[in-house]
C-alpha cells in the first residue's frame, strides 16, 4: 500500500519535474505562432485548488444544512394517525411529536396550521367535531412542552378529504389523521439544536 | 277540508279502531293513551295507523286540453300522477276504465274500478297563458270534492314543473286537508372526484337537478330559511369552516362575521327566519351561537362548555330545541331536548342497558310532534333512521333498514324524510314516508351529503306570479 502511494508521489512528482525541464531547455527558433506554453504556477495552481476545496467544502456543509433543514421540515409536515373514534395521542404520534417540538423550538418563527381529518365511518357533521379535537390534542402536546399556544391554528375537515379513497381497514388508519401546514416562517426552519 | 277517507260509509270508524287497539298494543297502554292520541291528532287520526293497502284509491282520467293546450295537457298529468304517488297518502290506480270517453266524469264507471277519488284536467291555452283548471271528485258520493284555477307559465321555463307540482299539492290538500310535498326542493351537498363539495338543488321529484354555488372549496350543512328564500351553510373559502347565506333569488351572499376562532359548523335557521344558530367547535371550548342576520348583529352565545354541541333545530313554535351533544364524555355524541330560552337538557336519544350509543344530526318536524335523527346499530359506522315520537311517550320509530343511512331532513308534511343512503351500489338521496315506510331514490350515483327539505314553495310561486 505504502509503495504504491509512495510510487504515485513520484509519478507526479516526476511529471511536474519533466515539464520544468522542458521549460528551462534552449529552444530552437519557432515560428511566431507557437509561443511557450507557459506551463503550470504551482502557487496559482495551489490557491486554485484551496479555493475549489473551500468551495466544495461550503457547499457541503450548505447541502447539509439544506438537507437537515428539508429533513426539519419534512418531521414537521409528517402526519400523525389516531385510532378509532379517538382523540387521544398514540405512543406513535408521540414519538413523531416530540421531535416536532425539538424542531419548533429551535425555529421561533414558524407557525402550523393542524388540520384534523376522521375515517368516513361516523357522522359528517360529529366527524368535522372529531377532527377538530383531534387538531387540538396535538395543540395541547405542544403547550405542554412550552411551545406558545398561538404558533397553532386548528381546523378540521371530518371525513371530506380522506387521504386513501376506499373503505377498508388499512385505509380507514390512514385517514384518521392530522396534517400540519406551516403558514409561516417555512425559509426559517432550523434542524433540532443538539 | 275533509279528512282522509276511505271507500264505504264504515269504513274510516273500522280502521280508527283498528288503529287504536294496534297503537295500544305498541304502547303496551289502554285504550285510554289512545284515546289521547286521537285527540292529540285531531282529523289526522289515521295518520300513523294506516299504510298502502287501507290509503283512498285514486284515479286520474287523462287531461285533456283546449285553445292549444292539448300539447301540454299530457305532461301536466304525468308530473302530477307521479307527484300523487310519491305523496304516499293514496293507491293510484294505473289502468283506466275500457270504455272511457275523453270528456265527461262517469261516476259509474269509476265505481266499478273501485277508485274512492277522481282527478280530472283541463289545460286552456297555449304558450305563456296557459291554465290548468285541475277538479278532485268524489266517486262514491258523486260530487266535486274542490276545484281551481291553477296558472302555468312557459312550457319551457324552470317554474313549469313547479307549476304543476303546486296543483298536485293542491289535490293533497283537498282530499287530506294536510300539505303535500310536490312544490318543495332539496338542497344537499355534493362531493366531487377532485375532493371539492358544492351545494345542488333538485326538486321533490328528483327533476330539475342543478349546481348552486361554484366556490373550489368544500361547501356544505345547508339549511332552507323559513321562507323558502335563502339557505345557510358553511363552506371552506376562506380556508376555515365559516357560516354564509345564500339569497336564492339574488346569488347575493353574506358571510356571519366570526369574532372567535374555531370552526362554524352546523348552521340552522330559528323558527322565525330571523337568525342563525350554529356549533362553534375548537380550543377546548365549544358551544352553540346564534346571530342575527335580519338586523346583521347580536352574536350571542346559546351553550357553552368542554364538548361539542352540534345540529341544533328548533321546534315549530321555537320555544324548545333539540342538538346532539358528546357531554356525556364517552367519545359519541347523543341528542338533547331543552327549552331555547336556557334550562336543563334531556336526553332524548335511547340510553339502553347502562349504554347510550352513538346518536346524531336530528331535526325537529315542522309539525312539532316527532324529532328525527340517525344512530348507529349493530356496528361501527352502520347508521339507520329513527324517530322519536315526543307525544308517544318518546316512543322510538326505526325507518330504514337497507344499508347505512344519515342526516334526515323533514318534508313540510312532517311525515316525509330526505336522507343520504349508502347501498352496495353506490351512494344518493332517498325518501322514506315514515307513515307507510315506502322508499324511493331522489338522486342516486353521487356523493351527496347532508340534504335539507325547503318549506313549500308554493306560496313563493304565487307571489312571484
Amino acid at each position: 500500500m505504502h509503495y504504491r502511494r509512495l510510487f504515485f508521489v513520484f509519478a507526479v512528482l516526476g511529471a511536474v519535474t519533466l515539464g520544468a525541464c522542458r521549460r528551462e531547455s534552449p529552444e530552437p527558433p519557432a515560428p511566431p505562432q507557437e509561443q511557450p506554453d507557459p506551463g503550470p504556477d504551482m502557487d496559482s495552481l495551489q490557491r486554485v485548488q484551496d479555493s475549489i476545496a473551500a468551495a466544495e467544502e461550503a457547499a457541503r456543509r450548505q447541502a447539509e444544512l439544506e438537507r437537515a433543514q428539508a429533513d426539519a421540515r419534512a418531521t414537521l409536515e409528517q402526519m400523525v394517525f389516531f385510532e378509532y373514534d379517538e382523540s387521544a395521542i398514540t405512543p406513535q404520534a408521540e414519538q413523531v411529536l416530540r421531535q416536532k417540538v425539538s424542531i419548533l423550538e429551535a425555529s421561533p418563527n414558524v407557525r402550523v396550521r393542524l388540520e384534523g381529518h376522521t375515517d368516513e365511518r361516523g357522522s359528517v357533521e360529529y366527524n368535522q367535531a372529531l377532527g377538530n379535537r383531534r387538531a387540538e390534542s396535538v395543540r395541547a402536546f405542544f403547550v405542554q412542552f412550552g411551545l406558545s399556544s398561538d404558533r397553532f391554528e386548528t381546523t378540521s375537515y371530518g371525513e371530506e378529504r380522506p387521504l386513501v379513497n376506499r373503505s377498508d381497514e388499512a385505509a380507514w388508519a390512514q385517514n384518521r389523521r392530522v396534517e400540519f401546514v406551516i403558514t409561516a416562517g417555512a425559509d426559517q426552519i432550523n434542524p433540532p439544536s443538539m | 277540508m275533509r279528512d282522509q277517507r276511505l271507500r264505504g260509509a264504515g269504513w274510516p270508524w273500522a280502521v280508527r279502531v283498528l288503529g287504536a287497539l294496534l297503537l295500544s298494543g305498541a304502547m303496551g297502554t289502554t285504550a285510554l293513551a289512545a284515546q289521547d292520541v286521537e285527540e292529540r291528532f285531531p282529523g289526522v287520526s289515521l295518520g300513523i295507523t294506516y299504510d298502502g293497502r287501507q290509503a283512498a284509491t285514486l284515479a286520474i282520467q287523462p287531461f285533456t286540453g283546449r285553445l292549444g293546450g292539448e300539447n301540454i295537457a299530457e305532461r301536466v298529468q304525468n308530473i302530477i300522477g307521479r307527484d300523487l304517488r310519491y305523496s304516499n297518502r293514496f293507491q293510484v290506480l294505473d289502468e283506466l276504465p275500457a270504455s272511457l270517453s275523453a270528456d265527461e266524469v262517469d261516476y259509474g264507471l269509476w265505481d266499478q274500478m273501485r277508485a274512492d277519488y277522481l282527478v280530472t284536467g283541463r289545460v286552456e291555452g297555449a304558450g305563456t297563458t296557459s291554465t290548468l283548471v285541475l277538479e278532485l271528485h268524489d266517486v262514491v258520493y258523486r260530487e266535486v270534492v274542490d276545484r281551481g284555477r291553477f296558472p302555468l307559465p312557459n312550457p319551457e321555463s324552470q317554474d313549469f314543473r313547479m307549476a304543476a307540482h303546486v296543483a298536485a299539492d293542491a289535490v293533497v290538500m283537498w282530499a287530506t286537508g294536510e300539505p303535500g310535498i310536490a312544490a318543495t326542493r332539496i338542497i344537499y351537498s355534493q362531493r366531487m372526484d377532485d375532493g371539492n363539495q358544492d351545494l345542488w338543488i333538485v326538486d321533490s321529484d328528483g327533476e330539475n337537478r342543478r349546481r348552486l354555488t361554484n366556490h373550489e372549496s368544500i361547501s356544505m350543512s345547508p339549511d332552507w330559511s323559513p321562507d323558502g328564500r335563502r339557505v345557510v351553510y358553511l363552506s371552506y373559502r376562506t380556508g376555515l369552516p365559516r357560516i354564509y347565506e345564500l339569497n336564492l333569488e339574488t346569488g347575493a351572499e353574506k358571510m356571519v362575521p366570526a369574532p372567535r376562532s374555531g370552526d362554524y359548523l352546523t348552521p340552522a335557521y330559528t323558527p322565525d327566519g330571523e337568525s342563525v344558530v350554529f356549533s362553534i367547535v375548537g380550543s377546548g371550548r365549544s358551544g352553540l351561537f346564534s346571530y342575527n342576520l335580519a338586523r346583521d348583529c347580536c352574536f350571542a352565545n346559546i351553550s357553552e362548555g368542554a364538548y361539542e354541541d352540534m345540529s341544533p333545530t328548533f321546534s315549530p313554535d321555537g320555544s324548545r330545541m333539540a342538538f346532539s351533544s358528546n357531554r356525556l364524555g364517552v367519545g359519541a355524541p347523543q341528542i338533547y331536548v331543552r327549552p331555547t330560552n336556557g334550562g336543563s337538557a334531556e336526553l332524548l336519544s335511547p340510553y339502553a342497558f347502562g349504554r347510550p350509543g352513538y346518536y346524531t344530526s336530528p331535526e325537529w318536524s315542522p309539525l312539532g310532534n316527532r324529532v328525527a335523527y340517525h344512530g348507529r346499530v349493530e356496528r361501527r359506522g352502520v347508521h339507520q333512521i329513527l324517530i322519536s315520537e315526543l307525544d308517544q311517550r318518546n316512543r322510538i320509530v326505526r325507518v330504514t333498514s337497507e344499508g347505512v343511512n344519515e342526516d334526515p331532513s323533514w318534508a313540510p308534511d312532517g311525515r316525509h324524510l330526505v336522507f343520504v343512503g349508502e347501498r352496495s351500489w353506490g351512494r344518493g338521496l332517498f325518501i322514506v314516508d315514515a307513515v307507510t315506510g315506502n322508499v324511493r331514490t331522489l338522486v342516486s350515483g353521487v356523493r351527496a351529503n347532508v340534504p335539507s327539505w325547503s318549506p313549500s314553495l308554493a306560496p313563493r310561486m304565487a307571489e312571484d306570479r
